[in-house]
């Protein structure tokens, strides 16, 4: 693991690059904030013409409506949205856990019923993991499904959940049946509840930026019919795992903050000074090792080997550096007012949003837990 | 790596664990040649690894760095595959350095090199030397041999392909990932043994996160290094060394600092074997321009494709 795969980007990809970059230029009307964080635009307008596209789902099974692509056209794809801060937010849980998660895991009447939609950009999925009581320690959870005539009946209560007042469904992890003496791993299960039909009741949650994006949720009595546990009762934990390694490789976890480097660029014109130049560089040969760290693990992917440490290890350099290239350019940054307009801007959103970056997804600390258990040191 | 990559790296692998060791090392810095060593070297033709007629390429002669790098071989390797490349090979060291009036300076064993290079940075011309005289003896703070040899005013001129710097500066980088590796698997072991409060040092969630740093720079070290060697006949090799070497240097620095902290103070003595490793990956990073003068490099190529085309320049090939 201290070496990824010496991978280069496929022709076929390559040559995908350019497509998107094509329908992004025909688009502009849906990149009127540039902010390349994934989780600020939420807009099913766009996500449906990526649908339209194929370029939800890519490398799913053309039976569950994918396109059977590989993991390098998928990352092309994704890094070329985020790098426009175009607005992803709706489909993209649902394109890079939730779909994965039911292709693996769920059931044949499962796949049919929800991968399609996803596919059209038309169905978008939330992670209901964390709790007022669980964060880093997800074994805690106490969110509980009881099986009952007709069902499972959830009662409990789900935070931080993303986009929860706008998705469709949301993946809960709940416990429906005891831990066995000290593992706690056994009796936990996944969920799909339907957000606007089942009777969650969801409350959005300010954010310090001033965004209302993350939610919480409470289960009262909830009833959810038989067939929407993924895949086996009790099979939730070794689920959840897998799904977390999707969760963590990808260039939305050094993407966050690539606008704030685009208006440094500008700000400080083809001229700069000694030291703009060097921020500039600096930045640059940091996001270029890491765009070649992330399609090493694309390709892991695309050989269907276990990603989850090489995951960590991007998600833990990208995520510090989406919180020092803020900075840097703001130390960097000359002192002209109106030369900083544009700049000032993309820094101060996205410095607001940086407390997110290492904690989202896991936090830094478990991440560099998960490495050290790569290298046999637990 | 291909095949006959594979056979150089494991061949090289045994040699320098077999042929390099502390004693070797301390006796390096107080100027003596490892004429052995360097005599294995020679029969195994590892000196003409990446020259025109050897079949091998750079990245054959990038990979043997790196493993070079790994064992601290305190020979002008770089320096001697380079030269043997450009202007033929020969059975003695070449030491390579850079033009400053008339003379070259910064010549690694240019004491005892049959053959010293010197390179003027943005030019594509080199000089010969092939009698050499040297004019002053000097180190870096790895005590690696530095010197000053004197330029003759009808050296030999060679024009090569392109400039040689970057390919220079990719050198350090690779030998520099090689001696990273090496620091942090010594770390691990160290944190694997010793014992403190009844506990390996391993049990420690501190040590743990910082071992898990390391390994981020270092991997992330490596993969800057062999995307700039796989780039190298592009028209962005320049840019992608810029990457490597900038990189590198950072994770050096980070590493290297850390992995001392984990090792307490036996690590700080002479008598280990750590600071071979540590002072090399510190004193390669001023060789062949800094990480903020390939910053600059780099940020000056970019401000002036324009912030409307950083992306892509970003994902450019
Ligand atoms: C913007 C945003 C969006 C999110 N979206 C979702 C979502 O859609 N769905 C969802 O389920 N969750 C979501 N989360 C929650 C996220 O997964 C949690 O914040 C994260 O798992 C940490 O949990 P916590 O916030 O309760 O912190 P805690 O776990 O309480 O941790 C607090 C601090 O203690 C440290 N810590 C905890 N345990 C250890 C340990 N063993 N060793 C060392 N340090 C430790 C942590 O690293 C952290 O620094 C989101 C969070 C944010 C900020």
């Amino acid at each position: 693991m201290l070496e990824l795969d010496r991978v280069t980007l496929p022709e076929a990809s390559e040559a995908l690059r350019a497509q998107v970059r094509a329908f992004l230029a025909e688009h502009p009307e849906h990149l009127a904030e540039p902010n390349s964080d994934f989780t600020t635009g939420h807009d099913p307008a766009f996500s449906r013409k990526l649908g339209e596209r194929g370029w939800i789902g890519m490398t799913w099974p053309a039976a569950y409506g994918g396109g059977e692509r590989s993991f390098f056209d998928r990352y092309v794809v994704t890094e070329e949205l985020l790098a426009a801060g175009a607005p992803v937010s709706a489909h993209w849980i649902a394109d890079r856990q939730s779909g994965p998660l039911l292709l693996r895991f769920g059931t044949e009447a499962q796949k049919q019923a929800y991968l399609p939609p996803i596919t059209r950009g038309e169905a978008y999925f939330s992670i209901g993991m964390s709790e007022p009581n669980t964060g880093s320690d997800l074994a805690s959870v106490r969110t509980s499904a009881k099986q009952v005539d007709g069902g499972w009946v959830i009662n409990g209560a789900k935070i931080w959940t993303t986009d929860a007042h706008r998705n469709h469904f949301l993946i809960a992890l709940v416990r429906t049946a005891p831990p066995e003496g000290k593992n706690r791993h056994v009796g936990l299960s996944q969920i799909i509840v339907d957000l606007r039909n089942d009777g969650a009741k969801v409350r959005p949650i300010r954010n310090m930026a001033g965004g209302e994006d993350f939610n919480e949720i409470v289960f009262e009595d909830v009833l959810v019919p038989e067939d929407r546990v993924v895949g086996e009762p009790g099979n939730g934990w070794k689920q959840v795992t897998s799904e977390l390694s999707f969760e963590r490789s990808g260039p939305e976890r050094f993407l966050s903050a690539f606008r704030v480097l685009v208006e440094f660029v500008r700000m400080v014109g083809a001229d700069p000074a000694p030291h703009e130049a060097a921020v500039i560089g600096r930045i640059a040969a940091h996001l270029m090792t890491l765009r070649r760290m992330s399609a090493s693990v694309a390709g892991m992917l695309n050989d269907g080997k276990q990603v989850d440490v090489e995951a960590a290890l991007v998600k833990e350099l990208g995520n510090n550096f989406e919180k020092w290239l803020p900075e840097l350019t703001r130390l960097a940054a000359p002192a002209d007012r109106d030369a900083r307009r544009a700049w000032r801007t993309a820094y101060e959103q996205t410095q607001l949003l940086s407390p997110s970056f290492t904690l989202r997804g896991g936090t830094r600390e478990i991440l560099r837990g998960v490495i050290a258990r790569g290298l046999g040191l637990r | 790596m291909n095949e006959q990559t594979n056979i150089i790296v494991d061949t090289a692998t045994r040699m320098f664990a077999d042929g390099v060791d502390k004693a070797l090392l301390d006796a390096a810095e107080t100027g003596v040649f490892p004429v052995a060593l360097w005599q294995s070297v020679l029969a195994t033709g590892f000196h003409s690894v990446g020259s025109p007629d050897s079949g091998t390429g750079l990245g054959e002669l990038y990979a043997f760095l790196d493993v070079a790098g790994a064992s601290a071989v305190p020979l002008p390797l770089a320096d001697t595959l380079f030269a043997n490349a450009w202007a033929g090979t020969i059975d003695g060291v070449s030491g390579i350095g850079e033009v400053a009036g008339e003379t070259i300076v910064d010549v690694p064993w240019g004491r005892v090199a049959e053959r010293v290079i010197g390179v003027v940075p943005g030019s594509a011309e080199i000089v010969v030397v092939d009698a050499v005289t040297v004019l002053a003896e000097g180190a870096n703070m790895a005590g690696e041999p530095r010197d000053t040899v004197a330029l003759p005013a009808d050296a030999r001129r060679i024009s090569l392909a392109r400039d040689p710097l970057p390919l220079l500066a990719l050198a350090r980088a690779a030998q520099s990932i090689g001696a990273l590796r090496t620091v942090l698997q010594s770390a691990l072991g160290y944190a694997g043994e010793r014992e403190q409060f009844g506990r390996t040092l391993s049990n420690f969630q501190a040590i743990q996160h910082s071992l898990a740093v390391q390994a981020a720079e270092v991997a992330a070290a490596r993969r800057a290094v062999w995307a700039a060697v796989d780039s190298l006949e592009t028209d962005r090799a320049e840019h992608e060394v810029a990457v490597a070497k900038a990189r590198v240097g950072e994770a050096a620095s980070l590493v290297c600092e850390a992995a001392h902290q984990v090792f307490g103070a036996i690590g700080y003595t002479h008598e280990h074997r750590l600071h071979h490793f540590t002072r090399r990956a510190w004193a390669w990073r001023e060789e062949y321009g800094n990480e903020t003068f390939w910053q600059q490099q780099l940020g000056l190529h970019i401000a002036r494709t324009g912030a409307d085309n950083v992306w892509s320049f970003v994902t450019g090939r």
